[in-house]
């Protein structure tokens, strides 16, 4: 399908790829950045083809649990998976926050190193989803990439003045 | 308003239309008459757009059966916002660690190149 809609996002890192491939596929290190300002756990990290990475990120008393998929694995320069949230036994299940938020992302993620340093290019599309997620994720996407654009400006606005008023 | 509702807020806020009500409303309450009035639109159809903004929490209807006129309640865009910023961050924000992070495996393996 063609007008899937797609996320894309782009960053530099100062850093070989091997050291960046590396990150993403080492348990140890993956659990170091992933999530914010969370405690994250690895239950299961098995980077290869229809293996899984178990993924649990503790917020207090509260643990939100994410599964992953790997389809294609070639060091060191691609990665793809199947993301999805899941519950305490590892179910793919909705997101508790967006009922119709895709319930599987496929995430491609792909490294180009330049002069030392390396680009990582990643991408998320809906993966088997039903128009309503589709329709959810486009609406997400397009504020994330250009902040709504002109219905944004004209909300900001709106809210703003609200505030004022 | 829960969070559960952010979908059809995504939804509603899809339509020039409805932003263009939601705008109109921003300047105060008004009835379906008032709202058709600058849309080359029926109120039928004005009414369709009310009856998607109001299942998504982002106005509210009067009781009057005969005006029923139309109030705007900004929360849900707040909190529709605030879910996809939160996304956004929720990367960005682990990316920075990630950085710090390969700062420091290359300092590792700077020191351990020179000591050997």
């Amino acid at each position: 399908m063609s007008d899937t809609p797609i996320y894309i996002l782009e960053r530099t890192f100062d850093a070989p790829r091997e050291l960046v491939w590396r990150t993403f596929t080492e348990s140890e290190l993956l659990s170091h950045w992933y999530g914010p300002g969370v405690e994250t756990v690895i239950h299961e990290l098995n980077v290869t083809p229809g293996g899984v990475w178990l993924n649990e990120m503790k917020m207090g008393e509260n643990s939100y649990y994410q599964r992953a998929e790997y389809l294609e694995v070639e060091a060191p320069g691609r990665l793809v998976w199947l993301h999805s949230t899941a519950d305490a036994e590892w179910n793919i299940a909705d997101n508790p926050m967006m009922p119709n938020w895709p319930k599987v992302l496929m995430t491609v993620v792909t490294f180009e190193e330049n002069d030392g340093k390396t680009n990582m290019r990643l991408t998320w599309e809906p993966h088997e989803s039903s128009p309503e997620e589709i329709e959810v994720f486009s609406q997400a996407i397009a504020g994330l990439d250009q902040g709504w654009g002109k219905g944004m400006e004209m909300l900001a606005e709106l809210l703003e003045s609200l505030q004022s008023g | 308003m829960t969070e559960a509702h952010l979908d059809h807020v995504f939804a509603a806020l899809a339509d020039p239309t409805r932003r263009a009500i939601l705008v109109r409303l921003s300047k105060g309450s008004a009835t379906v008459g008032d709202i058709a009035k600058p849309f080359e639109m029926s109120q039928p159809a004005i009414s369709k757009h009310l009856k998607v903004l109001e299942n998504a929490g982002l106005i509210e209807r009067g009781v009057d059966r005969q005006m029923r006129p139309a109030t705007l309640n900004a929360a849900p865009m707040q909190a529709a916002a605030n879910w996809l910023e939160e996304f956004r961050q929720f990367w960005e924000g682990s990316f920075d660690q990630l950085d710090q992070l390969l700062r420091a495996m290359k300092d590792t393996q700077k020191r351990k190149d020179t000591s050997s």
